[in-house]
């Protein structure tokens, strides 16, 4: 790797191509270290201070940082590690955790704990949501959970009080009269009938699972036609958005929800994108639960890793990745570069460090994720291979209902199908 | 061009007055039927630049093209919103933008120049081959490129994205040329092959000098292909340094996290700039081909 | 004269009064084999082996991130027994190909008729058609796309003058792709621009011979204009269908890379993505690729062999 990366810097250096003033050479004496995520400059600029300050503590050591839009990291990272080329450092994800650990495509960095890397204040649930198989692949950057992004402004000028920490599916549907009466069109859900973790946290609400430890499907056909069911009524009675309208948003990019498009008054998201959908959002937004199935329905929530640093197996420099990661985790410097942009940070001495120093909306999410009391559950097994596929069929299946094509009932024995399949053909 | 059109009513023309009456009326239906079609077609940028100069939080919620307040805001978190500005990612896509060009000009038009004049054993095997890698999904060749690429330790350069445009890879331009040499009259190059003129000689004083309209054709679409493209960059390219004004803008927005959607807006609107001042400018060209130079057969 | 070497008029020159077989050869086939050296470096060295591999590839099990395993058939034996989403997006494909294609190229060609008369500012009615093409994959069309084509969009504010209630075009399944056809029309710049080329170099003396004949405009067109301009229609079409084949963009912005709503805007090719950097089969994604070829390959071929009865070439 070195002697690529030298004859690289070479090329890039001496092509004519690489405009000369400006590309400067690395400093040839520095081992560069390769880092990658997905996000925006925002993000990046967050990144970027910690390594600056990793790299003033621990000198020899540079960065080569390359950064990418969710959509457009996969492919790259995917072409990457097939090449052989994967950087040292690399974000991962919940949902792709397990192709890249059983593919030995990420580092087990079990016997690099209590030597290189530092877990001793580590949140355990977070360690675990890192694990496949009883092993550490990946540690978080910090915990977010499930969480419906709030238009307050549309609450109060409706006259209906906003959603608090107890309210049900039932009692959105019962304020949606007086809400719908004034609110000029807007809705009061978005429809999550094709929304993996709106799904999610009511199974888990039920006593059931998304999936189970040994990546089975955790519930049947007559749960799933129970809730394209609930939906269909939610449908129905203008609770929630039209058909039309939920499928203007594709993927829950921040830009397409029904918040942000005006259609409705809340929409299903996570923790840690309140300063995200703020952005793009005139009235001021906050937080609540995702609703409870029944009253006092408890334990649908959970912390999860929102992402996680991982190391490339190939890497000529794992002993200082690991370093770096443990010291991106653990020192307080960094956690207060970082804030909580990532998720909330998982050392708690870290937490306790920048407690004081978040703003508003940092505050909200901080408060929210450790809040959560009854309605968090413990964490569950770490989504199978074919997670991610099953979610897309999920939506696919939602839109049927939701356009007439199908009935809740066909929709929930055809989709329990598809996902045994899904799930079989991974293994 | 221009006189052409008159030309031929004068000469077929009987009754000179209402004819020429006619004509205009004609001529007043064309335009107002090109300016309403132009609307639809500048829609598009009217709305991006009306919303390159909107708060963020208006862009996705209003249908009217006049932003309720004006702000500069986007062009400068735009500029300097990323680790380096603007400035250097017009550079890079300039580089490899013009690199491209003097590329698939010269490889694409000796190969087509091949195919539609000269006569070899295999000729309409290896066409059909050259056709033939138009049709495969990029997709699934990017992994062996990108191995390939790697192993000549060209990844984090501007070398993949250039050299092979220099070996006549872009198979649609090759076929474009094929057509437009396929249309210069034969007798031109059989009377200079009569003179003793080589093949070379052929291709360099008659072929390319009566081809301007192809091979503007073929220029520009070069420079704003390869200015547009974002998957190559994206793959080969790892350093911010070397980013192109496309790969830039993609790192603006990141669907799960805080993005800059109007420096997105901003910067998308002053990329369009270099490509459409350069089209105004070379399109010129297209109208000085064989037409107006007046070509007898 | 370097070039003097590679012309076929030097070989014979030198000392064999009768030419060898060699000589014989080399004049008949060097000349061309000489002009497509840097297409055959291109070819050997950057092309074929990729292609070969990912021909490979498509008979395996290849995930991206470990050694391929060879699986025989199965890829295209599943493809064609055992996978809807094969179909469907097949019968997607097809659609936009068979309205996308035809309505682009006519477009294309009106409008290029149109602004090749004299007249008044035609260099910005030229920029301005050629606008849409500019923007590429924009980030910035999906949005637009939304604000144009959505239940309270620019279009329905606009029917709703008439009184008519559109549907959201963009998110419902039965008209969602058709507005990804008109995306595809609406960015008819490209082959506008070759047509226009291709009008470039009609002589313009035959114009004036027909016209001193005293034919009208109409006939001009269908017996000078039109014939000297299949060359450049055959390459449009030739073309326009494999890239409409081969579309990928518009569905990819414009869905999210999901292909939604109920997969009806499921391309061929964003299926193949799907499939290959979604799912990690990159095998099964090889081999989508290779029947997609086939396919592309038999519409070519038809096209290529029932040129010579209507494509008019000077030679």
């Amino acid at each position: 790797m070195g002697f690529n990366l030298d004859r690289r810097q070479f090329l890039m250096g001496t092509t004519a191509l690489a405009a000369a003033a400006a590309i400067s050479p690395a400093m040839a004496q520095d081992k560069r270290m390769r880092l990658t995520w997905w996000g925006g400059q925002a993000r990046a600029d967050r990144t970027n201070a910690v390594s600056d300050l990793y790299a003033k503590a621990h000198p020899g050591i540079a960065f080569d940082t390359e950064f990418n839009a969710f959509n457009d990291y996969w492919p790259k990272l995917g072409t990457q590690v097939a090449g052989g080329n994967a950087p040292d450092v690399l974000q991962m994800d919940y949902r792709y955790l397990v192709e890249y650990a059983n593919r030995g495509a990420i580092l087990a960095l079990d016997d690099y704990v209590g030597k290189g890397l530092k877990l001793d204040d580590f949140d355990q649930d977070q360690q675990d949501g890192g694990k496949v198989d009883g092993k550490l692949y990946a540690i978080s950057l910090g915990a977010n959970s499930v969480a419906m992004m709030v238009n307050t402004q549309a609450f109060g000028d409706a006259g209906v009080d906003a959603p608090t920490r107890d309210w049900t599916y039932d009692d959105y549907k019962a304020k949606a009269e007086a809400f719908n009466a004034k609110s000029n069109g807007m809705k009061l859900l978005a429809d999550g009938s094709g929304s993996e973790p709106a799904l999610e946290n009511w199974l888990r609400q039920r006593g059931k699972a998304l999936y189970t430890a040994d990546g089975k499907a955790g519930w049947d056909a007559a749960d799933l036609t129970e809730w394209f069911k609930l939906w269909a009524d939610l449908r129905a009675a203008n609770v929630c958005v039209s058909a039309e309208d939920q499928a203007l948003d594709a993927t829950a990019a921040i830009d397409t929800t029904m918040i942000t498009i005006g259609k409705a008054a809340t929409t299903f998201a996570n923790s840690n994108q309140l300063i995200g959908f703020q952005a793009v959002n005139k009235a001021p937004l906050t937080m609540v639960n995702f609703p409870r199935a029944t009253a006092g329905g408890a334990g649908g929530h959970y912390r999860k890793p929102s992402q996680f640093w991982s190391i490339n197996p190939k890497s000529t420099m794992i002993d200082e990745a690991v370093a770096y990661v443990s010291f991106f985790v653990n020192d307080l410097g960094a956690g207060a570069a970082l804030g909580v942009e990532r998720g909330i940070p998982c050392s708690k001495a870290v937490r306790d460090a920048i407690a004081p120093t978040l703003d508003a909306q940092s505050q909200i999410a901080l408060n929210f994720v450790s809040g959560l009391g009854d309605l968090q559950g413990k964490l569950p097994p770490v989504p199978p291979a074919a997670a991610g596929e099953v979610s897309t069929q999920l939506n696919t299946k939602a839109q049927e209902v939701a356009f007439g094509t199908s009935s809740p009932e066909d929709a929930g024995a055809a989709f329990a199908k598809e996902a045994a399949d899904i799930l079989a053909r991974a293994k | 061009m221009t006189t052409e059109a008159p030309r031929l009513t004068i000469v077929t023309g009987g009754d000179t007055a209402s004819r020429v009456a006619r004509k205009r009326v004609m001529s007043v239906i064309a335009h107002v039927l090109l300016i309403g079609a132009s609307i639809l077609m500048l829609y598009p940028l009217l709305w991006m630049l009306s919303a390159s100069f909107r708060p963020e939080s208006e862009i996705f919620t209003s249908n009217s093209l006049i932003p309720t307040s004006v702000s500069l805001h986007g062009y400068i978190s735009g500029w300097f919103g990323l680790t380096r500005t603007f400035d250097l990612f017009f550079l890079n896509s300039f580089i490899v933008s013009i690199l491209c060009v003097i590329g698939n000009l010269a490889a694409c038009s000796l190969t087509a120049f091949a195919f539609a004049r000269l006569e070899f054993f295999g000729k309409n095997f290896w066409f059909a081959l050259m056709l033939g890698t138009l049709m495969l999904p990029y997709q699934v060749v990017l992994i062996p490129q990108y191995v390939l690429f790697l192993k000549l330790g060209w990844v984090n350069s501007f070398l993949p994205l250039v050299v092979p445009k220099y070996l006549a890879v872009d198979a649609f331009f090759i076929f474009l040329m094929v057509q437009f040499f396929r249309g210069i009259p034969r007798e031109l190059d059989e009377a200079a092959m009569m003179d003793g003129c080589s093949p070379w000689r052929i291709y360099r004083k008659i072929m390319l000098p009566l081809s301007l309209p192809v091979m503007t054709t073929a220029g520009i679409f070069t420079f704003i292909f390869t200015w547009d493209d974002f998957f190559a960059p994206l793959i080969y390219l790892n350093d911010l340094k070397t980013y192109t004004v496309t790969l830039a803008l993609r790192t603006f927005v990141d669907s799960t996290a805080e993005s800059n959607w109007g420096g997105l807006f901003a910067m998308s609107i002053l990329s369009l700039l270099p490509i459409f001042v350069l089209f105004l400018f070379f399109q010129r060209l297209l109208i000085e081909g064989i037409a107006t130079t007046g070509m007898k057969r | 004269m370097t070039a003097r070497s590679l012309g076929a008029d030097a070989a014979p020159s030198g000392r064999a009064v009768v030419p060898s077989v060699w000589s014989r050869l080399w004049s008949a086939n060097g000349p061309g084999y000489l002009f497509l050296i840097p297409w055959f470096i291109g070819f050997f060295g950057l092309t074929v082996g990729p292609i070969i591999t990912s021909l490979y590839l498509s008979f395996t099990d290849f995930d991206l991130l470990t050694p391929a395993n060879w699986v025989g058939a199965d890829n295209y034996i599943r493809m064609f027994t055992a996978d809807p989403k094969f179909f469907q997006s097949m019968r997607v494909t097809l659609l936009f190909v068979l309205f996308s294609v035809p309505l682009k190229l006519a477009f294309a060609l009106a409008v290029a008729l149109l602004l090749n008369r004299g007249m008044r500012g035609l260099p910005i009615y030229r920029a301005i058609f050629y606008l849409p093409s500019l923007l590429g994959a924009s980030v910035a069309i999906a949005v637009l796309w939304r604000t144009l084509f959505a239940g309270d969009g620019v279009i329905n504010d606009f029917l709703a003058v008439f009184g008519i209630q559109g549907p959201s075009w963009i998110s419902n399944p039965r008209y969602s792709l058709w507005t990804l056809i008109i995306l595809a029309v609406w960015q008819f710049g490209s082959p506008m621009i070759i047509f226009l080329a291709g009008l470039r170099q009609v002589p313009v003396d035959l114009y004036e011979a027909a016209s001193l004949d005293g034919a009208s405009k109409w006939r001009i067109f269908w017996k000078v204009t039109l014939p000297l301009l299949t060359p450049v229609v055959f390459f449009n079409a030739i073309i326009q269908t494999i890239e409409g084949f081969k579309s990928f963009t518009p569905a990819f912005i414009i869905s999210g890379g999901t292909g939604n709503p109920v997969n009806s805007t499921l391309f061929y090719t964003l299926y193949l993505y799907q499939e290959a950097f979604a799912f990690f089969r990159m095998g099964y994604a090889s081999a989508l690729a290779w029947v997609l070829l086939a396919i592309v390959a038999i519409f070519t071929s038809i096209s290529f062999l029932t040129s010579r009865f209507w494509v008019h070439y000077d030679d």
